[in-house]
């Protein structure tokens, strides 16, 4: 295991200013960076095989060679909304490391020549925002953002922008809607935000891991980043694991590890010795892999290859006591209140299908509607606008294929359950109406 | 409207939101743009509208750094308060409340200043987030300044079950501390200090070593 | 931004191949040029660019893993699309199983069944079938949203067409989504109903029965109603429209799209004045006075005592023709006017007869711009009027130019305009001084000092330079939108030749896509000064034989007693002449004062020996002209109503029976007849005119329109500006609602406008002024009262009120400067 980049020395007190960030090397790596002509820093970035952190896994290098070039206004918005349930590694290097992400924003600015960056930070990062906004700050009074940033020429503004809680910002093109002041709802693609971004100018749009691996890259160089990790999955992936295991919390891993070694080695598997019933691989919006899973290689192409995906890099851990229809409906319930309502499978679906699973649980489901929340699922994938649909029907269609004789025999549990106590409500109404004839 | 509403005695299943059943007051004036000349509105909110609309001056960003001065100002986004926003920014209320009704941060009534959000997502149910709800709404149900309820994912699994306090994040929080929390929740004290996120080391140990 | 090009590609659809324009969005492409439909919701292309919600277009493209929505993928060379796959038709029954599942299907009672997109993709795509069990969700409905139109929440299929054209169409920003998800639902802020101009287009966007005309709601079946094609006359806009006719009545009106007029879209006026063709108080009988009150008579006792009182008054008589006449009926009139009584005292316009020379080169054929062309200019200047007010549709193609087409929006009018927050730059002048300001503007393009010009019209000098920079930068193709106000009044000659000067200056003339474009006072005002309903011009704007009086001189010549008839021909001088007290005076003195009208307006109450009932436009045939010089054709929708007979047969009536038959025996002779006597117009036929209209400017004929003097044309010095002096600049403005179909439109009453006294905030401080309160606006012994209006936008010096309302008329003034007060 190589040493961790992105949390090298991350709870040094003071981390957070300016002051202990320089101390410790950084900035250095802007000041390379603006030594190095743009399209040379693109084709390192390209070459480092870094790929966005954020879900998708688009190669980071590849997506900022899409910005044309031109005198438009461009811009570069870090998409710090992380809202994928059992994502929670943005907000560590936020909190305790702002000037890293900083000076990657200014990296990712200066590569693709724009003058205007935000950072969309969730809103319920409350605390996080305030730390951020005083590092901004600090950037600010020390020249490295606003004009002619250390001498370079360069200008670059900085704002931060706090959104106000709606999981379907951290959509791209949900985010540039919510940060253009409306409400969030993703949109089309094509155009993609690379030619018709914020405000219709060219947009780079990348995550806050992605872009605090910037200054890494260019330290390091291209060659020694892409040698880290496996084929296609260059690098360390920070990964939050949580659920039911002992030790949830962040953990800076090469990619390749095996999962079994994330979830047990470093988070200590789940607790009393537990059996493991599902895992996701990554965040909530995935497909469910199981305890037979578990020595997949934790990189982008093997999770994928064992059905799933890496996505954020989240490991939500379900252990052998929990319920698959409690899963789900957690699931559901979340997604349906997600749902921005603009196209109709995810809208419709996402409400119909928590509809499905109370009935379950209040014991009025059959085993017909298993059949057809499992067909719901696959109206919904593939036919919506934007992934959100695809977020529930994927793990939910994925919960019931493996594990369907569960659903069955809660279905009949909750029915018989149900039945019995319509039985003795009537029993005692039968009584209390003897009571009052007698 | 006026010629015959049919009340329709069936089912108000899935309604809950007040403002499907609501009609428009026919003797209200159209909501167009407010006049500038004629709306007034507190120097302070018209001064955090104006900062937002300096530091994010395309397009309509301003917007919700707006409906949060307006939420900061009345404690809740209130009519007269996004009207009074509208002025500032030229636009109609409808744009502002269409935004402000979207996301999950903006109250469209009033309620307590102090807010407790549990998060009731996957990771912290798996670690008992619905009995911690239960537990704290058992003790602040009732209390009118506390808005209390259940939030989707706060990003902060890693301390599940949780609660963000007035936007400090607190966790692990075990049952038996839940009335030591809603005491100083009441008080307005610092919540459970020793279990704030902020003094909580990586759990990676490759991290902390140096 | 110039139109764009349109390069055709050859692309598969189903295996067939079709042609379609490159870029043209799949789902329309291959409904015009394949016949093949591709089902979709949310997708209107008049609404702007696709969305993609609904997802009820998804169809597969070859080479593209998933399925594409089809409203949103531009069609590319060589596409091969398939909209008949199982993939294809699995995915259009989920969307509708989706939509359904909370749809109440109550298609029974609901006004949108027999003409529901919703029932059609249901029968068409839909399985028949549907897997949900669990309660629909049921509400209160239907709920008021306006005056106007009904919502039912529960039908709503948040197809987002509604909010989508009141963000970006109208630009009202009244109609908004709230909430998310499946909890979002279409409502206005806080209770407020949604009241605007343009509001009753989303009852035609609907694709379900969730917003609905509350005039229309239950009156009746699509199956039971004829649609009857013709043009609305109500304003110069003149949109293309369609009477929903059931049993000889009216029931509705809607939009019959055409690009070059209306693009789709109607003004609430239009859509629901319909309801003033089908009232009690509307005039449907001969009437006559008889002892001071009005009684119903005969035709023949009408035409007989006509015929009379006109022979008697001979050449003595004037006669003031309204904008909604016809080119036939104009016609006609000019004949009894000249032929038969032998008089030249007629006017079409209000405020002052122009020069004929100038009123030929400002129609001249080169310099005239379409309406399409305010969509597509580099730049559309808006000189002098309030396109809202003055032909309301064109107030949303010029939104569209800015939202769609990057046009630049220069505004330069006295009164704040609705436009302004989408124009690149506005300049205000003083009321009344349109003229000096367009030369100051002219002088500045030219390089000229142009401060003192500008001081003159009232105008911030500084501000007139941007103006004129933003101008000189703009790009070639430069519309200019100008009000008819710019050559009425004192000024009216120097107003028009200093638009010409400017026309001149802007290369404009011969330009594709650019050019002038008149917002005329009446609906057919162009029409009838080109069939020479003016007092000095004959028809095809010829030479006159004689010179008659304009209608200043004959509302001067009945107060002196020099005339002694009027012919009132759909005209009101109380409301559109404008002076009030000048025509008091002369309807007070006038001895006989025969009325075409269809309302008893305030003169023809008060004034009429004789009033003759008025056709709707419902009940009309003839011809009329647009301001960009398209001939439109009017067609009979319905019986006419009560005892209304043709107008143009009246007209030819009074003519012969004074003595001179004009031998007219159908309204389509006439018509031909006018194709023939105007050069210009020659070898149109009513035929080719049809349903859509011709631009006569575009046809060869168009080279035979009367030469016009060129410019540049010389200049008087402006007189300054009145200053103010502790009084206010007095100016007036029609708006949209004033006119008494909207006042006699049950469903309209609420939109009735009461005057309001417009005033800046530093003249409302000085005068000791509150928002809402009682005002009273005075000159010259007359006064009016209205309730203050304080606009942070309203020039400091001036007040702005309300012309053309039946009390406290701004037309009752005397301008320039008015005491202002409270109570």
């Amino acid at each position: 295991m190589t040493d961790t980049l992105l949390f090298r020395g991350i709870d040094e007190p003071g981390l957070n200013t300016i002051d202990v960030y320089e101390r410790r090397g950084g900035y250095k790596q802007l000041k390379q960076a603006f030594a190095t002509p743009r399209d040379k820093l693109i084709a390192q970035l390209t070459e480092s095989g870094l790929r966005g952190r954020g879900g998708a896994g688009f190669l980071m290098g590849t997506k900022a060679s899409f910005i044309p070039h031109g005198n438009m206004q461009k811009y570069v918005v870090c998409n710090a909304d992380e809202s994928e349930p059992g994502t929670f590694k943005d907000r560590e290097l936020i909190q305790k490391n702002p000037h890293q992400l900083i000076e990657g924003v200014i990296i990712a600015a200066y590569a693709i020549d724009a003058s205007i960056s935000y950072i969309y930070i969730r809103g319920e990062y409350d605390q996080q925002a305030d730390i951020l906004d005083a590092a901004i700050e600090e950037a600010r009074q020390r020249g490295l953002l606003g004009e002619n940033i250390l001498g370079s020429g360069f200008n670059l503004q900085l704002e931060l922008f706090r959104g106000a809680g709606a999981y379907i910002c951290g959509e791209e093109t949900g985010m540039l809607d919510s940060l253009e002041g409306k409400r969030g709802n993703p949109r089309l693609k094509p155009p993609f935000p690379a030619n018709l971004g914020l405000f219709q100018g060219p947009t780079l749009i990348n995550n806050v891991e992605t872009l605090s691996t910037l200054p890494h890259i260019v330290e390091l160089g291209a060659a020694s980043y892409a040698a880290i990790g496996v084929k296609d999955s260059a690098g360390t992936k920070l990964v939050s694991v949580s659920g039911n295991v002992e030790r949830p919390g962040n953990y800076e891993v090469e990619l390749g590890t095996s999962s079994r070694e994330i979830i047990y080695t470093m988070a200590g598997g789940p607790i009393d010795g537990r059996a493991i019933k599902c895992w996701f691989p990554g965040g909530s919006s995935v497909p469910v892999l199981t305890a037979d899973d578990l020595d997949v290689s934790y990189d982008y192409d093997s999770i994928e290859a064992a059905g799933s995906m890496l996505a954020s890099g989240a490991i939500i851990v379900v252990d052998e006591t929990q319920s698959v229809v409690e899963l789900a409906y957690k699931l559901a319930k979340f997604y349906a209140h997600e749902s921005c309502g603009k196209c109709t499978p995810c809208r419709e679906g996402t409400t119909w299908t928590l509809n499905m699973i109370e009935r379950i649980k209040a014991g009025t489901a059959t085993p017909m509607d298993l059949e057809i929340m499992a067909s719901v699922q696959e109206q919904i994938i593939g036919n919506c606008l934007c992934p959100l649909g695809d977020a529930m029907a994927e793990p939910i269609g994925s919960l019931i294929a493996k594990f369907r004789p569960e659903f069955e025999a809660e279905i009949e549990a909750n029915r018989a359950a149900r039945e019995q106590q319509l039985v003795s409500e009537f029993a005692s109404a039968e009584v209390a109406i003897e009571g009052v004839s007698g | 409207m006026s010629d015959g509403v049919a009340k329709v005695l069936r089912f108000t299943h899935n309604s809950r939101i007040p403002g499907w059943d609501r009609a428009a007051d026919l003797d209200k004036a159209p909501a167009v743009v407010p006049e500038p000349a004629t709306t007034e509105l507190p120097a302070e909110l018209r001064a955090a509208i104006e900062d937002g609309v300096r530091r994010f001056p395309e397009g309509d960003s301003a917007f919700i750094p707006a409906l949060y001065a307006v939420q900061q100002q009345y404690g809740w986004c209130s009519p007269e308060g996004i009207e009074q926003a509208a002025a500032v920014l030229g636009r109609t209320p409808a744009a502002l409340s269409a935004v402000a009704t979207f996301y999950d941060m903006f109250r469209m009534e009033p309620f307590g200043r102090k807010t407790v959000y549990v998060c009731t997502n996957i990771s912290c149910s798996l670690c008992g987030a619905d009995e911690l709800l239960e537990a704290l709404e058992q003790r602040l149900g009732d209390e009118p300044d506390v808005h209390l309820r259940g939030f989707e994912c706060l990003g902060a699994c890693d301390i599940a079950p949780m609660a963000s306090v007035n936007g400090v994040y607190v966790g692990p929080i075990p049952l038996d501390e839940v009335d030591e929390l809603s005491r100083q929740v009441v008080a307005g004290e610092d919540p459970l200090p020793a279990r704030q996120l902020l003094r909580r080391p990586c759990a990676d140990s490759k991290a902390a070593g140096e | 931004m110039p139109r764009p090009i349109e390069k055709l590609v050859k692309l598969t659809i189903n295996g067939n191949d079709v042609q379609a324009p490159q870029g043209m969005m799949l789902s329309e492409a291959a409904l015009k040029y394949g016949d093949v439909e591709i089902p979709v919701f949310c997708y209107d292309a008049k609404i702007g660019p696709p969305v993609g919600a609904c997802r009820m277009c998804l169809v597969e493209i070859e080479g593209l893993g998933k399925l594409q929505a089809g409203c949103s993928v531009g069609v590319k060379d060589g596409m091969v699309v398939h909209t008949d796959t199982q993939q294809v038709k699995d995915a259009q029954k989920a969307v509708l199983d989706f939509l359904l599942i909370n749809h109440p299907l109550d298609c029974p009672v609901c006004d949108k069944g027999g003409e529901c997109p919703l029932q059609d993709n249901s029968f068409g795509y839909g399985d028949g079938l549907s897997k949900f069990v669990e309660p629909k969700r049921h509400f209160e409905k239907p709920l008021a949203l306006s005056p106007l139109i009904a919502i039912d929440r529960e039908r709503c299929i948040l197809c987002y067409r509604c909010v989508r054209y009141s963000e970006e169409v109208s630009e009202d920003d009244q109609l908004v989504l709230e909430e998310r998800g499946s909890n979002t639902y279409v409502t206005t802020f806080d209770g407020h109903p949604y009241v605007a101009p343009f509001s009753g287009n989303i009852i035609e966007l609907c694709p379900v029965g969730a917003l609905t005309s509350r005039p229309y709601r239950f009156r009746a079946r699509p199956w039971e109603i004829e649609q009857a094609g013709s043009i609305c006359t109500l304003c110069p806009a003149q949109c293309n429209i369609s009477f929903s006719v059931r049993d000889e009545i009216v029931l509705r009106v809607l939009a019959r799209d055409h690009k070059g007029v209306d693009d789709g879209w109607l003004c609430d006026k239009g859509r629901f004045a319909y309801q003033a063709i089908h009232v009690d108080q509307r005039v449907t009988e001969p009437l006559l006075r008889d002892g001071g009150e009005l009684r119903p008579v005969t035709w023949e006792l009408a035409i007989e005592t006509t015929a009379k009182l006109l022979s008697h008054a001979g050449a003595n008589t004037g006669a003031l023709v309204g904008g909604e006449t016809t080119n036939e009926e104009g016609v006609l009139l000019t004949h009894l006017m000249r032929e038969a009584l032998g008089s030249h005292d007629l006017d079409s316009r209000a405020g002052g007869s122009l020069d004929l020379e100038l009123l030929r080169a400002l129609s001249e054929p080169s310099l005239q711009a379409s309406v399409p062309d305010l969509q597509y200019a580099h730049c559309v200047l808006l000189l002098d009027c309030e396109p809202v007010d003055d032909a309301p549709i064109l107030d949303l193609r010029l939104r569209k130019g800015v939202r769609h087409h990057g046009v630049k929006l220069l505004i330069a009018s006295s009164r704040p305009s609705a436009l302004d927050r989408r124009a690149s730059h506005s300049a205000r002048f003083a009321p009344g001084c349109g003229a000096a300001f367009t030369a100051a503007l002219d002088a500045e393009l030219a390089g000229q000092p142009s401060d003192a010009l500008a001081i003159a019209a009232g105008a911030d000098p500084a501000n007139l330079k941007a103006l004129a920079s933003e101008l000189r930068d703009a790009g070639e193709d430069v519309v200019i939108l100008w009000g008819e106000r710019l050559t009425a009044g004192p000024r009216r000659e120097q107003g028009a030749r200093a638009l010409l000067n400017l026309a001149a200056r802007l290369e404009l003339a011969g330009r594709d896509g650019a050019g002038l474009l008149e917002i005329p006072a009446g609906t057919n005002s162009r029409g009838l000064r080109e069939v020479g309903v003016l007092p000095n011009a004959s028809i095809g704007l010829g030479d006159a034989a004689a010179s008659g009086r304009d209608a200043q001189a004959i509302g001067e010549a009945l107060a002196s007693g020099e005339l002694t008839a009027l012919i009132l021909l759909h005209s009101d001088p109380l409301l559109d002449q404008p002076s009030s007290q000048l025509w008091q005076r002369a309807l007070g003195k006038a001895t006989s004062v025969i009325a075409h009208a269809a309302f008893l307006t305030p003169a023809v109450r008060e004034h009429a020996t004789v009033i003759f009932p008025a056709e709707s436009y419902a009940e009309k045939e003839g011809t009329i002209v647009h301001p960009d010089s398209r001939l439109q054709r009017l067609r009979r929708a319905i019986a006419r109503q009560g005892e209304t007979r043709a107008e143009w047969a009246l007209l030819a009536e009074l003519a012969a029976r004074i003595g001179n038959d004009p031998q007219v025996l159908t309204c389509s002779v006439l018509s031909a007849r006018i194709f023939d006597a105007v050069p210009f117009y020659k070898g149109l036929s009513l035929d080719s005119i049809g349903g859509s209209g011709v631009r006569w400017t575009e046809r060869d004929a168009a080279a035979s329109f009367p030469s016009a003097p060129a410019a540049p044309f010389a200049l008087d010095d402006a007189p300054a500006a009145a200053s103010p002096n502790g009084l206010l600049r007095l100016g007036s403005f029609r708006s949209i609602w004033a006119s008494p179909e909207v006042e006699a439109s049950p469903a309209l009453a609420f939109l009735h406008p009461r005057q309001r006294v417009e005033i800046a905030p530093v003249d409302a401080e000085r005068l000791g002024i509150a928002q809402g309160e009682s005002v009273t606006v005075a000159s010259n012994g007359s006064s009016v009262t209205g309730l203050a209006e304080i606009r942070a936008a309203a020039q400091p010096g001036t007040v702005f009120l309300q012309s053309a309302i039946p009390e406290d008329s701004a037309a009752l003034l005397e301008g320039p400067l008015v005491e202002v007060k409270r109570g």
